[in-house]
């Protein structure tokens, strides 16, 4: 088992360094430059040079791509050119936001999907498999922006129950020593602004979390109907053991591994499913950041975003292997 | 005598049926399939036709200029737009664009991904580690992130956008090619082609490429769905056909957005129409997918 964790940690460092190098080659061949963003279309020539210089562009680019490598080691992303802030502060504001609004849209996936699946499969082709099947399948048919501008209209627009963007209402005050909204308001022990957070997480939750959700709930019932086909499930019922034994010991148990791998797999879905979503709700997260960061040509924001997404995905995936490979001792010996 | 039943006398006096005539025997009698068969059979109509479908150009201003244009009537069945454009024929015309991007794309991803897949899977040893490698990095990085780096990089376009999503594709095809060719690699018919003296692109292209094609297929149908998708969410950030005129749905949507109040239907109608096409289309991929192997009923 150690063995195999090691392997996968050594194996991590190619993908990182090709991952990095990926990165810096896309961002530099990006039309224009950061000097033309700063400046406007008609900078004179000295100053375009002048701010390339300082920012260490005239340098041919390969020594940019080590100077960058190296400060990206010690931590140091660079600084945002339109903020001037570093990048690591910027990173630090908005990862919060777009953490939790992942995990509420993954627990959202979670809490109805496997029960949905779970359920399907007991009642293999009747009513209820065969419409959760269709609505997964229009599930993920939808656009993620679309559903979400549909659930706005719905429900914040029209019945004016749910607010409609931002992740607090602006009048009220909270103290962000976690950038969790919703954590932040019960450290401070104060419940009304934990509902106003909640309040405001979860239409962008369950935009975010619908194609999660039918992805769940079909991976759960194939699962199910797979475990429940097993002899040992045979085993437990011929020995007389309650159905609802057999089903919460033998069939959940085992149906739940694919589980695992899928929630897993969904991070890049999720990462990538909040710009979308963030835009539709005015969200301060990441997706905002790197849509703003490609507008203005913001190479050190940009560029720390990508990595930095591709860190969190690469880094999930080898969690989810290494949780699979402890749950499943077959994986380890391949 | 029914249909089926003559089928079937006609293949016993045939004597065979392959994978494919098989595949498509059941997927007519799956009633998502057909169905899904239909919405696409009427997109593509639509798109190919577009210039009978649609009742006006898609350019031309037929109504006033407003800020909140008049929703469906009989006239215009969905209403018009700001610049007094009639809507119906514009989501008519969007259908063009939509279906040449998700058909290009996923050519392109087809193309780079056997090869890749094929060559990695047959010649196995530091090509297949190479190569695999590169396709992991590539999947490591979620596929919308790499399609606004790449049209971002090249420029907005219709063929960056094709040539971005297509891109993404590659890895997912071609992992999904080598895995079925290690598996169809040691089979006995390949030993006994090996042993019959075929050799090396013979071997590939007509025993194991033909037997090991079949995920991808599946894959690549469904594929077009997500495909349309991710044109629509590409110009929904901004970064669709740079031509402001060009009628594309998630462009549509994007634009009127926020009118969301004022004028769903500029919204809705275009988005309705990215989710029937996408539907049809995974309804396909889906009867295609337990078709080929009906052992998989997830």
């Amino acid at each position: 088992m150690l063995r195999y964790v090691v392997r996968r940690l050594v194996l991590l460092v190619p993908i990182l360094i090709g991952l990095s190098i990926l990165v810096f080659v896309f961002v530099r061949s990006l039309p224009g430059g950061p000097a033309i963003a700063l400046l406007g279309e008609r900078a004179t020539q000295e100053s375009v040079e002048a701010i390339e210089r300082e920012l260490g562009l005239d340098k041919p680019v390969h020594e940019q791509y080590l100077a960058y490598a190296g400060n990206l080691l010690s931590g140091d992303l660079g600084a945002s050119i339109q903020t001037r802030r570093p990048v690591v502060d910027e990173l630090k504001d908005r990862f919060p936001a777009t953490i939790e609004l992942g995990f509420a849209a993954m627990l959202f996936a979670i809490l109805a999907g496997v029960p949905l699946g779970y359920v399907a499969a007991k009642r293999y082709q009747g009513f209820l498999d065969q419409s959760s099947l269709v609505l997964s399948l229009i599930g993920i048919s939808f656009p993620i922006f679309f559903l979400a501008l549909i659930l706005k209209y719905v429900f914040a627009v029209k019945l004016g129950w749910l607010p409609s963007i931002g992740r607090l209402d602006v009048t009220r005050t909270l103290e962000h020593p976690t950038g969790f909204y919703t954590l932040d308001a019960l450290i401070a022990g104060d419940f009304p602004a934990f509902m106003d957070a909640v309040r405001h997480l979860v239409l962008p939750a369950i935009a975010l979390g619908t194609i999660p959700l039918a992805i769940v709930a079909r991976i759960t019932r194939a699962a199910t109907l797979d475990v429940l086909s097993e002899d040992y499930v045979r085993t437990a019922r011929a020995k007389g053991l309650a159905p609802s034994v057999v089903d919460r010991r033998h069939v959940m148990r085992n149906a739940l591994l694919p589980v695992v791998t899928i929630v897993g797999l969904q991070t890049g879905l999720l990462l990538t499913g909040a710009i979308l979503t963030e835009r539709v709700f005015a969200w301060p997260g990441l997706g905002t950041m790197i849509i703003n960061a490609i507008s203005f040509r913001d190479y050190a924001v940009l560029q720390g975003g990508l990595v930095f997404f591709a860190l969190i995905i690469v880094l999930v995936n080898l969690l989810v292997d290494v949780s699979y490979a402890f749950l499943n001792p077959r994986i380890r010996y391949r | 005598m029914s249909v089926a039943e003559a089928e079937a006398k006609t293949r016993a006096v045939e004597g065979q049926a392959g994978l494919w005539s098989d595949a498509f025997d059941r997927l007519k009698r799956n009633p998502g399939a057909v169905a899904g068969s239909i919405v696409v059979v009427l997109f593509v109509i639509v798109a190919v036709f577009a210039p009978l479908v649609a009742p006006y150009d898609p350019n031309e201003q037929v109504g006033s200029l407003a800020a909140n244009p008049e929703g469906p009537s009989g006239e215009h069945w969905f209403g018009l737009d700001e610049q007094g454009r009639d809507f119906f024929s514009r989501v008519v015309y969007g259908s063009r664009l939509s279906l040449l991007t998700g058909v290009v794309s996923v050519a392109i991803g087809l193309l780079f991904g056997v090869a890749l897949g094929a060559l990695a899977g047959y010649l196995g040893g530091w090509v297949d580690t190479v190569i695999m490698r590169f396709m992991d990095i590539m999947l490591s990085i979620p596929g919308l992130l790499l399609a606004i780096a790449i049209v971002t990089a090249t420029g907005r376009g219709l063929l960056p956008i094709m040539l971005a999503i297509g891109i993404i594709n590659v890895p997912v095809f071609a992992r999904l090619l080598r895995g079925s060719i290690l598996a169809q690699r040691e089979a006995d018919y390949v030993l006994a082609a090996r042993s019959l003296g075929a050799t090396g692109p013979r071997l590939l292209g007509v025993h194991i490429l033909p037997n090991a094609i079949a995920p991808v297929n599946v894959q690549a149908t469904l594929a077009m769905g997500t495909a349309i998708i991710e044109v629509a969410a590409l110009s929904f950030l901004g970064l669709g056909p740079a031509d402001p005129g060009f009628p594309e749905w998630g462009k549509m949507v994007a634009d009127n957005s926020n009118r969301l109040t004022v004028s769903t239907h500029l919204i809705f109608f275009p988005g309705f129409a990215i989710v029937l096409s996408v539907l049809g289309i995974n309804l396909i991929g889906d009867g295609l997918r337990e078709a080929i192997d009906p052992k998989l009923r997830a």
